[in-house]
């Protein structure tokens, strides 16, 4: 037992105790992590799929989001600056180009997702900012006129409780609907203004969630950003 | 039940009242009350804290005689944080939403002084079975405090438990409003506050004199 | 400009203490004594700056998906972010174990102000979340991310500090029996904080 007690305290004991501990679990976490990475990410690429039928105006559990996106989601693929498809980029599947272009930049061009939502054919525009503390990010989906907001959804991952992260709120994305983003044939975006207040440029407007300035300040100057890169592909619509 | 003699049952049931991990002995209130604004955060965070707890003891008090002295905080670390990284992958997988809700706290269980708290005076000296209720009833001594937290807040703040409406819509139709306030981070901790006094006031033997 | 922004961001609108209720253990343990509290907001900002800071490059460099691609191509697609935490702790915790022991060696009386703190420094909450909000909020540079850990660490101190004062006048004052010491100061803290929300009015 003495001998024990001594032998604990020894350089090489508490070397290699540290060692092998740190390789047990080391190996211990990479093997639960690999086990678990598939379902991890289909739990975000659902995600992002309920979030892309959120701005259709359609609220789908993570059970059928699936099944509701593939029955809406006619098409995608991803646009050169001046709007026009790049060949070879078609597909709605989240291995395929425009799916994974939402959250890494694809060289080749910008995605757009197309849905038919009664008849009526919709464009589904991503769209990807600063807020006030992390990224924030959204879908926009347009009309097939290429001017008026058919939905909205916005989300962030830490924008500040009870005030700012009302931006997630759907009442918050239904304020959208109907906007135009042409006014008189140039891109001017929706604005987000404090309540109360009206655009200072004419363009179309939106209430700001209340306390949570610098937010809503942020969701404009993204939309006006991110849709701007699309502004070839919408006039081409609009055409 | 003979599987729980004096000692082991003290472990486990004295975190509960007279040696709450929270209102008594002042540990790990930092890492949680922000996520009690709704009532299923909190009761995944408590589970999670429970569990943490738990497994962190038993591990332990298996290796309490082969660790070297010298590196024995390093090792309760690296165990805290392998079990809390387990868990964070485990509701990335099972729970994601829950996980959104919790974002950096799953992470700050590794801070919390419960678990090294718990590892340093009890795990060290103590057997695994007995180690494992200590870790049971500290995490469940946090963990009711938290859903406590979690059920007024929401129950108050939005009118629902759980995301479901609780209260009717007749309240509302007769001009009653929810309190927002509950929402906002500060009522976490003025309601711990208001728990610690009625808890005390029921318990006279741990008021302070100062 | 923008790291300005931050820095008064974190100190009033996004406090440490008063906003998220991290490191409250310490503020309960030590911020009966003015001048205690000051010296341990001093080690947690010095230790907070210092360990986002490294704990910025490492994430960076090593963790995050694609950080390794300054080993070659093949290495694009690796992503260790679920050793993060263990990275934080030990950066931390072998951070303030270096920093006693120089302090203790070259400046004792420096060491005997604030040597008791360093050690509470490994497990307080603030310090650990300091790095997993830099991870999570994506700093564009290492400039912002000290910037942040500067603001959280000032916002921390002062939050400490303005405790400490309130507990010291608090002495003279009749606190119902039950609510004596630990109750009235979590009641104090929550007061100050809906205080501090009106911060989170102010545009800057």
């Amino acid at each position: 037992m003495e001998e024990k007690a001594m032998n604990r305290e020894s350089n090489v004991y508490t070397i290699l105790f540290s060692a092998i501990m740190v390789v047990i679990f080391a190996l211990g976490l990479s093997l639960i992590h690999q086990t678990l990475r598939p379902k991890q990410i289909q739990n975000e690429n659902v995600d992002t799929m309920r979030q892309i039928l959120r701005s259709l105006n359609i609220e789908a559990s993570a059970a059928e989001a699936e099944a509701k996106y593939a029955e809406l989601i006619k098409n995608a693929y991803l646009i050169a600056p001046d709007g026009s498809k790049v060949v070879g980029t078609e597909g709605t599947q989240y291995y395929d180009r425009a799916f994974s272009a939402i959250s890494r930049r694809d060289a080749a061009g910008l995605p757009v997702f197309e849905a038919n939502v009664n008849g009526n054919t919709i464009f589904i525009l991503p769209m990807r900012g600063a807020g006030m503390w992390a990224p924030i990010w959204g879908y926009l989906a347009v009309n097939a006129d290429g001017n008026t907001i058919f939905g909205a959804t916005f989300d962030h991952t830490s924008e500040t409780p009870g005030l700012g992260d009302a931006i997630a709120t759907q009442a918050f994305g239904e304020r959208y609907i109907g906007k135009r983003l042409f006014q008189n044939g140039a891109f001017t975006s929706v604005s987000v203004v404090k309540p109360g207040a009206s655009s200072l440029r004419g363009e179309d407007y939106v209430d700001g969630v209340s306390g949570g300035t610098i937010t809503s300040r942020s969701v404009g100057v993204m939309m006006y950003q991110s849709i701007g890169a699309y502004e070839n592909f919408l006039m081409n619509l609009q055409r | 039940m003979a599987i729980l003699s004096g000692k082991t049952k003290a472990a486990l049931l004295g975190p509960l009242n007279k040696d709450n991990p929270v209102i008594v002995q002042v540990l790990g209130i930092c890492s949680a009350l922000a996520v009690t604004a709704k009532l299923e955060p909190a009761i995944v965070m408590a589970i999670a804290v429970t569990v943490v707890v738990a497994l962190a003891n038993v591990i332990i008090s298996l290796l309490r005689k082969l660790i070297p002295t010298r590196v024995r905080m390093i090792v309760q670390l690296m165990v805290a944080a392998t079990l809390v990284a387990i868990v964070s992958e485990l509701l990335k997988a099972y729970a994601f939403d829950v996980n959104r809700q919790l974002s950096v706290f799953v992470g700050l269980i590794v801070s919390n002084c419960i678990l090294m708290g718990r590892m340093e005076a009890f795990a060290l000296g103590n057997g695994p079975w007995p180690s494992f209720l200590d870790g049971i009833g500290n995490g469940l001594g946090y963990g009711w405090i938290l859903v406590v937290l979690g059920f007024v807040r929401e129950l108050f703040g939005s009118g629902t438990l759980l995301g479901y409406q609780i209260i009717p819509q007749i309240f509302y139709d007769a001009g009653y409003q929810n309190n927002g306030f509950m929402s906002l981070a500060p009522m976490a901790i003025l309601l711990t506050g208001v728990i610690i006094w009625i808890h005390r006031a029921r318990n006279k033997d741990l008021q302070e004199t100062e | 400009m923008e790291a300005i922004n931050l820095i008064i961001r974190s100190i009033f609108i996004e406090n440490m203490i008063f906003a998220y209720f991290l490191g409250m253990c310490a503020v309960l343990a030590v911020s009966k004594d003015f001048k205690a509290s000051i010296g341990l907001g001093l080690a947690t900002l010095f230790v907070m700056v210092i360990t986002v800071s490294i704990n910025y490059i490492v994430v960076t460099y090593v963790l995050k998906e694609g950080a390794l691609s300054w080993l070659g191509e093949e290495f694009a697609s690796v992503n260790l972010s679920v050793f993060s935490l263990h990275i934080f702790v030990a950066v931390t915790a072998s951070f303030v174990q270096v920093v006693e022991m120089i302090v203790e060696k070259y400046a004792p009386r420096l060491y005997n102000q604030l040597g008791i703190f360093l050690p509470l420094m490994a497990v307080n909450c603030a310090v650990v979340a300091g790095s997993l909000f830099m991870e999570q909020r994506e700093f564009a540079n290492i400039g912002i991310a000290a910037a942040y850990a500067f603001g959280s660490g000032v916002g921390w101190m002062l939050a400490i500090a303005v405790m400490a004062s309130i507990r010291e006048k608090l002495q003279y004052s009749h606190v119902p029996k039950p609510l004596k010491g630990l109750g009235i100061t979590f009641i104090i803290t929550a007061l100050v904080g809906i205080g501090f929300m009106s911060f989170s009015g102010i545009s800057i």
